[in-house]
């Protein structure tokens, strides 16, 4: 069966190596970008568009919601999963992502659970694979 | 215009501990244990500015083991496998989260900036016409930890000036 592939970005090299470590354990492959930009191009060079998208707000070049929008209006990368993964923890904030069409809306710090909860309850891996 | 604001210590204390229990304590065996001293040693620190609706920064500070540990707990290595980068990455982050939280707590409007990590001292001379107002000191795993909070007004850039 072939992986489903994440795409992790954030400018913060050590936020993406904690994602990475954890879509990994779940067997995903990952993709990493530095920022919204950056990831633009390293799909636009994929053949196969990941399942799924873990994304951070503040960037340089391109921000997350910037992103989000770019995605959304692309119907290539349509069928891709968007979860924002930020400090921006305002409701306010939350309602623009999701507007923008994020799917999920994840608040750091988050323990490895609870990030695993959330994309259990995107049925990206299995309930329980938590336990 | 800047308004006033209070994030106090037990909301600083607050975000601090769900910072340890995501990344730097997950197991709950290593707290940070509070000192209260607000004047404790350091020999590395990270920070962010806000902007905006409010004004300062949010600092965090320690002893360079604790910034290496920090970075073995973030990245999941050993304390002999970190580099420079490692722990520079990792302070960045941390005062990344702690500000962003704060930045929540503050009236919309602020802007919270990228971090900048320092690996040297904290000195109150790195944010002129600032004042400390809150934070949360400790030590973790024996050597010391602080995260604070600065504001910067008008009032203090005159009282600077």
């Amino acid at each position: 069966m072939t992986p489903m592939r994440a795409m992790v970005i954030d400018d913060s090299r050590a936020m993406r190596m904690i994602l990475k470590r954890i879509v990994t354990k779940l067997n995903f492959e990952a993709v990493e970008a530095g920022d919204g930009q950056e990831a633009m191009d390293r799909l636009a060079e994929l053949t196969e568009v990941p399942e799924l998208a873990l994304i951070d707000w503040n960037m340089p070049n391109m921000n997350g919601l910037e992103f989000v929008t770019k995605v959304r209006a692309d119907p290539r990368l349509r069928e891709m999963t968007l979860v924002m993964v930020t400090t921006e923890s305002e409701q306010s904030q939350i309602v623009r992502a999701l507007a923008a069409g994020a799917h999920e809306y994840v608040i750091k710090p988050f323990t490895e659970g609870a990030m695993i909860e959330k994309l259990a309850l995107l049925g990206l891996v299995p309930t329980g694979a938590n336990s | 215009m800047s308004v006033e604001v209070e994030v106090n210590e037990s909301d600083l204390a607050e975000m601090v501990e769900q910072v340890w229990e995501s990344y730097l304590d997950p197991e709950g065996i290593s707290p940070l244990i509070p000192t209260y001293d607000e004047n404790q040693p350091s020999e590395v620190h990270s920070s962010v500015s806000i902007t905006g609706s409010w004004s300062g920064h949010v600092v965090y500070a320690s002893s360079r083991a604790a910034a290496q540990r920090a970075a073995a707990a973030f990245l999941a290595m050993e304390m002999d496998e970190v580099s420079e980068e490692d722990i520079s990455d990792t302070l960045g982050e941390l005062a990344n989260i702690v500000g962003g939280n704060v930045k929540a707590m503050l009236p919309s409007g602020a802007q919270l900036s990228l971090p900048q990590v320092v690996l040297a001292p904290e000195s109150s001379a790195r944010y002129p016409n600032a004042q400390r107002i809150s934070g949360v000191y400790g030590i973790w795993e024996g050597e010391p930890v602080s995260i604070s909070m600065w504001h910067s007004s008008a009032e203090n850039k005159e009282e600077g000036e």
